[in-house]
C-alpha cells in the first residue's frame, strides 16, 4: 500500500530511522488489512510525531523533579526521569539495536511476523529495556490508539476514518432526540471539531 | 448600502435649498418648555434615574473605558462617529456647559460652540424630555459625576457629510416639537409613552426612517409608523406594534421579562438591544417597566407584521427530519445538527428562558437577514442582569463555516418549522463576514 | 517579606463548589469576601464552548481541566514501611483546577449520605456489636445527623436543579424512587432524565429479581430551570462529554451555572485567580488566624489579612494547608495520636461489562448521570455480622459517554492490538453496557496523610504524603457486590461479559482512573482528640478557620460525595451566619 503523504511528511521530532520505526510499529499495532483503516491510513504516525514535539512529549504537565526511582513498584505509576519523547528516542534505538543483533535487521526492515514477535516481547517485558524505559510499549500503544481516535485536528484519524469505522459521530455532541431506550442504530456519520463532515 | 444611496440622493435633491436658505437660517436654541420656580431642586437621585432611563452610558462609555468619558465608536452608514466625553471636565468634557447649553444639546443637537451634533445622538427623542428631567440630568452630570479628562477623537466624515451645517435643514425638516404633552388615557400610559418616546429613545432603532432624509417616520404613537420596525446596520429592530409581532403576542409578564432581564420563555435579546438591557432597562424601577409594557400593549395595531415573513399555514416536518439524523438530509439540515441542535434542538424551540426559540423568532424570520447571519458568524450574549444573572452566550461559528455553509444554514432555519422567510445568499454572508456590527442613528 | 493587602472580612481558599457556596452565603450576609483561586478563570463560553470542548484527547485523555502534577501533587505509598513516590502523572484520581474546581468537570451524581452512614460507628456498635469492627479500622460518627442535614441537602439539590425521583417522602415510600434513602421533605426539583436502553434493560432485570431500581439523582438537568439565585440551566442534550469536560449547554449544575454569575455581580465579593495560598497565618496565641499568605500571578508573596478564613480547596489541599499552617495536631500513625491527616479513605468500585451482539446502545448518547440504580445492598441494608464486612455499594448501569479512546470495552480474550483488536472494536463498539458497584471505603489507622520527608513542591514546601492500601474488609465488600452484579449479568444473558473487581491480592494501583472521591484527613466529629474540625466544620483549635469539603468525611460514603459536600457547606454557612458572626468563638 502506498502512503505518499507519510513518505512526504517531514517529522517534527523523529529522525529518519525513528520515523521508519514508528511507521512500521504503527502498521502492526493497527494493521491496514481487513475492514477499516489501519494506523497508516489514519496517519497515526503524524499524530505521534506531533505529540512528541509538543507538551505531551515534553511531560510539561507532569511532576518531573527527583529523586527518581524508575525501578519502583509499577503500581506507583510513572517514575522515570525521562520524558515520553526521550523514552521513545532511547527505546527505539535500543529496540533497533536488539533487532539488528537478534534478527539481523532494524525493526522497520523485518517482516510483519517478526515485527509482531518483537512487539509481543516488548509488551511482555521480555526485551531488556532499562527501568527508565519500561513504559515505552504502554506509551506507544496508547499513543497509537489516541492518534487513531482523536479529532483530526491532531494529525491522525485522517478524514475521521476511524470514527466512521466504528460508528462514533465525533464532535456533534447533540443527541437529545436519541436519548431513549429504543435501541435503533444511529445512522449519521461524524463531524469533526473544525466542521468536516463524514 | 441602499440607505447610503438614499441619503446621498436626498441631499443632492435639496442642495439648492441648502445653499440658499440654510446659510442664512438662524441657529435656533429651544427654550425651556416649563418655567420652573426659582430655586427649583430636582429630587435626590432623579438625575441618575434619568441618565439610566435615557441610556446615556451605552454610547458615552467606551468598552472598558471610564463611565461617560466618551470614545465609543458608533459605526454608521456614513462613517465613524465618536461619542463625546460628557463628564464635567472643563477641557475635554462638558464642564463649561450652562443649563441652556446642556438643553440645546439634548433638544437641538447643538454643541456649546454651535456646531451641530450628528443625529446619532438621539436628540429628536430627548427633545421630548421634561424640563424637570433636563434639570435633574444636568445636575447629575455637573455635580454627581467626577470630571474625567479624556479627549475623544474628532469625528471626520467624508464630504458631504462633513458639512455639518447641512444638519440644520435636517433639523428643520425632521424635529418634532419640544417637550412632552400627555396624550394617553391614563397617567401610567403617559409615563410609558414618555419613557419609550423620550428617554429610552426606542424609536431610534424600532421606527422606520424615511427615504429622503433618513429621519424617523414618527416620534410618538399617534404616528402610524412609530415603532413598526427599523434596521440597525445589518440587524432588524423588530416591529413592536403589529398584532402578530412578538411584543404583542407575549403576555405582559413575558414582555417585561425580556426587557428587564434580557430573556423570556421564548427569546433572548441580541445585538444593540443587549446593550440597552445591560445598561438601562434592567435598572428601571418596576413601576416604570410596568408603564412601558402597558404602553406598548396599548399601541398595538390590528395589522399583520410588516418586517418579517408570515408563518406557514402548516408547519414543516422539520423536527422529525432532524430527529431522524438521516445521512440523506440536505446541507442546511446537516449543518443545523452539527452546530445548532445541541442547544436549540430538533424542534427549534430551545429551552424556556435559556435557549431562544427559533420557530417564529423575529430575528430569524426578519426580512433583513443580517441579524441572523451575524449571530451565526459571531455569536452573541444575553447580558447578566440583576434578576437573571447568568450571562448566556452563544458561541460564533464563523471560524467553522464558510459563506456557503452559513447561507445554507441560515436559509434552513428561516424556512423550517413554521418559518417561511426568503433564502439567504452567499453574498449576503460575505458582506457581513468580518464586519463590525453597524449601529445606526 | 510578604506585601500586606487591605483587610477583608472573609478570605476563601479555592473557588469551586464549596468556595462559591460560602462566598454567596457570606456575601449575602453583608460580609466583604475575597476568594483566592490557584488556577485559571473559567467562564462558560470562552473556556467551555461548543464544539471545541468536544475534544476527547485534550480534556478526556490529556486532562485539560485538571490540576497539573507539575504545579501540585502528592506522594503515595502503600504502607508505613514503604518510601512514598510522587504521583507524577494523573491516573487514579483527577483533582480539578481553576474557577469552578471539580464542579466544572464532574459527572453530576448527586446523592445524600444515608442516615446510617452519618452515625456509622454508633450504628455498627448498636446493631452488630464491637466484634464486627476489625482491628485497625478507625470509623467514626460524623457528629451531625441526617435530620440536621436534611434541609441543607434539599437546599443544595434545589440550587443545582437535580433531576431525580424521591423514594422516601417524609417516611412514605414512593414508587420508582430509592426506598432505602433517608426521608426527604420535598421531591427533587426536576423529574428524572430519560432512560437509555442500558438503563431499561438493567431496571427490568433488577425488578424481575426483586430489587428496586430508580434513576440516579442527576446534576444533568432534565428541563430548563431557574434557581434561588436567579441562575438558569437548560436541559441536558446527552452530548456524551460530561465527566472531565465543561458542559457546553448550561445543563450541568456547576458553580458557573448555579452560583458564580450571581456572586460576581456583588460589589462585596471579589476573586483572584492564579493566586496560590501557601499557609494560614496565626495570631501569636495560635487561637485565631490573622489571614493567609499567598503567591499571586506574578510570583509575589502577599499577606491577606481576614477575620474569617474558609478553606475550600480540594480535600488533599485543605489537609496540606492545615499541616503547613500548624493548625491542629498532626496525626501520627505509629501512636494513633493527633488528628490532622487522620482517616484518609478512598472509594471501592468495581464493574462488569456485558456484550450483546444484537443490541445497539449508541454509547455516544450519554449523560454524566444517566443511570439506573439499585440500593438494595446499601450500608443500611447489609447484615455486617453475617457478611463479614462493614460497608455497602449502590449498583448501577450508566451510559456516560462513548468516547472511543477511553471507553472501548472489549470481550475478554480480545487482543490489545493488531488485527484482532481492530476487528474487536468494530464488532463490539456500541454493543456493550456496563453494570458497576460504587461503594464505601472504611478508614484505618494506617491510611492517612502527612508531610513527605523528601519531596517538595515548587514553593519549597514539603509535599503531602498519602499512605493507603486496600484492606480485606473492603475487598470482601466489593467481592460481595461482584456476586450481586454478576447474578444480574447472568440474568440478562449477554453474548459474553467481563468483570473487574479488587481481589485478595489487589494493592492500590495509581495508574488507572478509579475515582476522585478522596476523603478524610481533616475529619469532623464531636471529640477534639479524634477529629480535626467540629460538627460545624470549624477547626477545634483556631475558631476563625473553617474547612469545607470531603476532607471532613471520617470514612467514605458508598455514594459520590458532592451532594453531602454541598449540604455540609450550607450547614456550615448557616452556623457561621446565624451563630458565629454574632459572637465569634468555638461553636462546639
Amino acid at each position: 500500500m502506498s502512503h505518499a503523504f507519510l513518505d512526504g511528511y517531514k517529522p517534527l521530532y523523529f529522525s529518519t530511522t525513528e520515523w521508519a520505526f514508528i511507521r512500521a510499529a504503527c502498521a502492526r499495532l493497527i494493521p491496514s488489512e481487513g475492514e477499516g483503516p489501519g494506523a497508516l491510513e489514519a496517519r497515526v504516525p503524524v499524530f505521534i510525531d506531533t505529540q512528541m514535539a509538543g507538551d505531551f512529549g515534553k511531560a510539561s504537565d507532569w511532576y518531573m523533579l527527583g529523586p527518581h526511582e524508575p525501578g519502583a513498584n509499577p503500581l506507583l505509576g510513572f517514575q522515570s526521569p525521562l520524558t515520553p519523547a526521550q523514552i521513545y528516542r532511547q527505546s527505539i534505538a535500543l529496540v533497533d539495536e536488539w533487532c539488528t543483533e537478534q534478527k539481523g535487521k532494524a525493526f522497520a526492515e523485518l517482516g510483519p511476523d517478526l515485527q509482531d514477535e518483537v512487539l509481543r516481547d516488548l509488551q511482555a517485558r521480555k526485551m531488556p529495556l532499562k527501568a527508565e524505559l519500561r513504559d515505552f510499549f504502554v506509551l506507544l500503544l496508547q499513543n497509537t490508539k489516541e492518534g487513531y481516535f482523536a479529532d483530526p485536528i491532531y494529525g491522525g484519524n485522517y478524514r475521521m476514518a476511524a470514527w466512521k469505522y466504528i460508528g462514533f459521530p465525533g464532535a456533534r455532541g447533540a443527541y437529545l432526540e436519541w436519548a431513549n431506550d429504543k435501541g435503533a442504530p444511529y445512522p449519521l456519520g461524524p463531524v469533526s471539531i473544525s466542521g468536516d463532515r463524514g | 448600502m441602499r440607505a447610503l444611496v438614499r441619503i446621498i440622493g436626498g441631499l443632492i435633491v435639496l442642495v439648492i435649498v441648502i445653499l440658499l436658505g440654510l446659510m442664512l437660517m438662524p441657529m435656533h436654541r429651544t427654550a425651556a418648555v416649563t418655567n420652573l420656580p426659582a430655586g427649583y431642586e430636582p429630587p435626590a437621585g432623579a438625575g441618575e434615574r434619568v441618565a439610566i432611563a435615557a441610556d446615556c452610558a451605552a454610547c458615552h462609555t467606551a468598552p472598558g473605558g471610564k463611565p461617560f468619558a466618551g470614545g465609543r465608536v458608533v459605526e454608521t452608514p456614513i462613517g465613524r462617529i465618536y461619542a463625546s466625553n460628557i463628564t464635567p471636565d472643563r477641557k475635554t468634557g462638558i464642564g463649561n456647559y450652562t443649563l441652556d447649553d446642556f438643553r440645546a444639546a439634548l433638544y437641538d443637537g447643538l454643541r456649546r460652540d454651535g456646531v451641530h451634533l450628528y443625529p446619532a445622538m438621539p436628540y429628536p427623542s430627548y427633545r421630548k424630555m421634561t424640563e424637570e428631567d433636563v434639570r435633574a440630568l444636568y445636575g447629575y452630570f455637573m455635580n454627581e459625576l467626577a470630571p474625567v479628562e479624556a479627549s475623544v477623537p474628532e469625528t471626520r466624515l467624508a464630504f458631504p457629510f462633513n458639512q455639518r451645517w447641512g444638519i440644520r435643514l435636517w433639523d428643520w425638516a425632521s424635529l418634532p416639537p419640544a417637550g412632552f404633552r400627555p396624550y394617553m388615557r391614563s397617567a401610567k400610559l403617559d409615563r410609558g409613552a414618555y419613557l419609550v418616546e423620550a428617554l429610552a429613545h426606542c424609536g431610534s432603532c424600532h421606527t422606520p426612517r424615511n427615504g429622503l432624509t433618513f429621519a424617523e417616520k414618527g416620534y410618538e404613537s399617534r404616528s402610524a409608523d412609530f415603532l413598526t420596525g427599523g434596521v440597525i446596520g445589518a440587524w432588524p429592530a423588530p416591529d413592536l406594534r403589529a398584532r402578530d409581532s412578538a411584543a404583542q403576542r407575549w403576555s405582559d409578564e413575558q414582555l417585561a421579562a425580556l426587557l428587564a432581564s434580557g430573556r423570556n420563555e421564548t427569546a433572548g435579546v441580541s445585538g444593540e438591544m443587549a446593550l440597552a438591557v445591560e445598561h438601562s432597562l434592567q435598572h428601571l424601577p418596576k413601576s416604570d417597566m410596568e408603564a412601558i409594557v402597558s404602553y406598548l400593549k396599548a399601541i398595538k395595531q390590528d395589522r399583520p407584521i410588516a418586517d418579517a415573513s408570515a408563518p406557514r399555514s402548516t408547519p414543516a416536518p422539520t423536527a422529525q427530519q432532524l430527529a431522524s439524523a438521516s445521512p440523506q438530509l440536505g446541507l442546511g439540515a446537516r449543518l443545523y445538527l452539527d452546530n445548532c441542535n445541541a442547544c436549540h434542538f430538533a424542534t427549534g424551540k430551545g429551552a424556556k428562558n435559556v435557549f431562544p426559540n427559533l420557530d417564529g423568532n423575529a430575528v430569524v424570520t426578519a426580512k433583513q437577514p443580517g441579524g441572523l447571519i451575524s449571530l451565526i458568524l459571531n455569536g452573541d450574549a444575553i447580558p447578566s442582569t440583576s434578576e437573571r444573572p447568568e450571562r448566556l452566550v452563544m458561541p460564533g461559528f464563523g471560524w467553522r463555516l464558510n459563506d456557503d455553509e452559513v447561507a445554507a444554514l441560515a436559509t434552513f432555519v428561516r424556512q423550517s418549522w413554521s418559518n417561511a422567510a426568503p433564502a439567504v445568499t452567499t453574498a449576503d454572508v460575505a458582506k457581513l463576514r468580518g464586519a463590525v456590527n453597524t449601529t445606526p442613528w | 517579606m510578604a506585601r500586606r493587602q487591605k483587610k477583608t472580612d472573609v478570605v476563601i481558599v479555592g473557588l469551586g463548589w464549596t468556595g462559591s457556596i460560602l462566598g454567596i452565603e457570606l456575601a449575602n450576609a453583608g460580609l466583604k469576601v475575597l476568594a483566592l483561586e490557584r488556577g485559571a478563570d473559567r467562564d462558560m463560553i470562552q473556556n467551555l464552548a461548543y464544539p471545541k470542548m468536544i475534544d476527547e484527547l485534550k480534556y478526556g485523555v490529556r486532562h485539560g481541566l485538571m490540576l497539573r502534577p507539575a504545579d501540585s501533587t502528592v506522594t503515595i505509598r502503600h504502607s508505613l514501611r514503604d518510601t512514598a513516590l510522587p504521583y507524577r502523572s494523573l491516573g487514579s484520581f483527577l483533582p480539578g483546577n481553576g474557577v469552578g474546581g471539580a464542579g466544572v468537570h464532574w459527572n453530576g451524581h448527586t446523592w445524600r449520605a444515608l442516615p446510617e452512614e452519618l452515625r456509622l460507628k454508633t450504628y455498627v456498635l448498636e446493631k452488630f456489636g464491637a466484634s464486627v469492627i476489625p482491628a485497625g479500622m478507625t470509623i467514626e460518627d460524623w457528629g451531625v445527623t441526617y435530620e440536621e442535614l436534611e434541609p441543607h441537602f434539599e437546599r443544595f439539590e434545589y440550587v443545582c436543579g437535580i433531576s431525580g425521583r424521591a423514594g422516601n417522602l417524609g417516611g412514605s415510600t414512593q414508587a420508582g424512587g430509592n426506598p432505602f434513602e433517608g426521608p426527604r421533605k420535598r421531591d427533587y426539583p426536576l423529574p428524572p432524565l430519560p432512560t437509555l436502553l442500558n438503563g431499561k434493560i438493567f431496571g427490568d432485570a433488577a425488578k424481575a429479581m426483586g430489587y428496586h431500581p430508580f434513576p440516579l439523582p442527576a446534576a444533568n438537568l432534565s428541563d430548563a430551570y431557574t434557581n434561588e439565585y436567579g441562575m438558569q440551566l437548560g436541559p441536558c442534550n446527552f452530548c456524551g462529554f460530561c465527566e472531565r469536560f465543561g458542559c457546553i449547554g448550561y445543563s450541568k449544575s456547576s458553580p458557573q451555572t448555579c452560583i458564580l454569575g450571581a456572586l460576581k455581580r456583588k460589589s462585596n465579593f471579589s476573586y483572584q485567580t492564579r493566586s496560590e495560598v501557601l499557609r494560614v497565618e496565626l495570631a501569636s496565641d495560635r487561637r485565631t488566624a490573622t489571614g493567609v499568605t499567598y503567591i499571586d500571578e506574578k510570583g509575589e508573596e502577599i499577606f491577606q489579612p481576614a477575620d474569617l478564613v474558609i478553606l475550600a480547596a480540594y480535600q488533599f489541599h485543605n489537609v496540606h494547608l492545615l499541616l503547613l499552617s500548624g493548625i491542629g495536631r498532626p496525626y501520627v500513625a505509629e501512636t494513633g495520636e493527633g488528628v490532622v491527616g487522620k482517616n484518609y479513605a478512598y472509594q471501592m468500585t468495581g464493574g462488569t461489562s456485558l456484550f450483546f451482539k444484537d443490541l445497539n446502545f449508541n454509547p455516544f448518547v450519554g449523560a454524566g448521570s444517566s443511570a439506573m440504580v439499585i440500593d438494595n445492598f446499601s450500608v443500611g441494608q447489609i447484615d455486617f455480622g453475617k457478611e463479614g464486612f462493614i460497608g455497602g455499594s449502590y449498583i448501577s448501569s450508566g451510559q456516560f459517554n462513548g468516547q472511543p479512546i477511553r471507553s472501548m470495552a472489549l470481550p475478554s480474550g480480545t487482543p490489545t492490538w493488531g488485527a484482532g483488536w481492530k476487528k474487536g472494536i468494530r464488532d463490539w463498539y456500541g454493543h456493550s453496557m456496563s453494570i458497576g458497584s460504587h461503594g464505601s471505603n472504611m478508614s484505618y489507622r494506617d491510611c492517612y496523610l502527612d508531610l513527605d520527608p523528601t519531596y517538595r513542591n515548587k514553593h519549597g514546601q514539603p509535599m503531602l504524603r498519602m499512605t493507603f492500601d486496600w484492606k480485606p474488609n473492603d475487598i470482601r465488600m466489593t467481592q460481595f457486590m461482584r456476586s450481586k452484579v454478576e447474578s444480574i449479568a447472568k440474568f440478562l444473558n449477554p453474548t459474553s461479559w467481563v468483570s473487574g473487581y479488587k481481589g485478595d491480592s489487589s494493592h492500590y494501583d495509581v495508574r488507572p482512573y478509579q475515582t476522585t472521591h478522596t476523603v478524610g484527613g481533616a475529619i469532623m466529629g464531636i471529640d477534639p482528640t479524634k477529629s480535626a474540625v467540629n460538627r460545624y466544620l470549624q477547626t477545634w483549635d483556631v475558631h476563625n478557620v473553617f474547612v469545607m469539603g470531603a476532607s471532613a468525611f471520617p470514612q467514605n460514603l458508598q455514594y459520590n460525595p458532592t451532594g453531602t459536600v454541598g449540604a455540609l457547606a450550607y450547614w456550615s454557612a448557616h452556623a457561621i451566619k446565624h451563630d458565629y458572626l454574632r459572637n465569634p468563638r468555638p461553636l462546639a
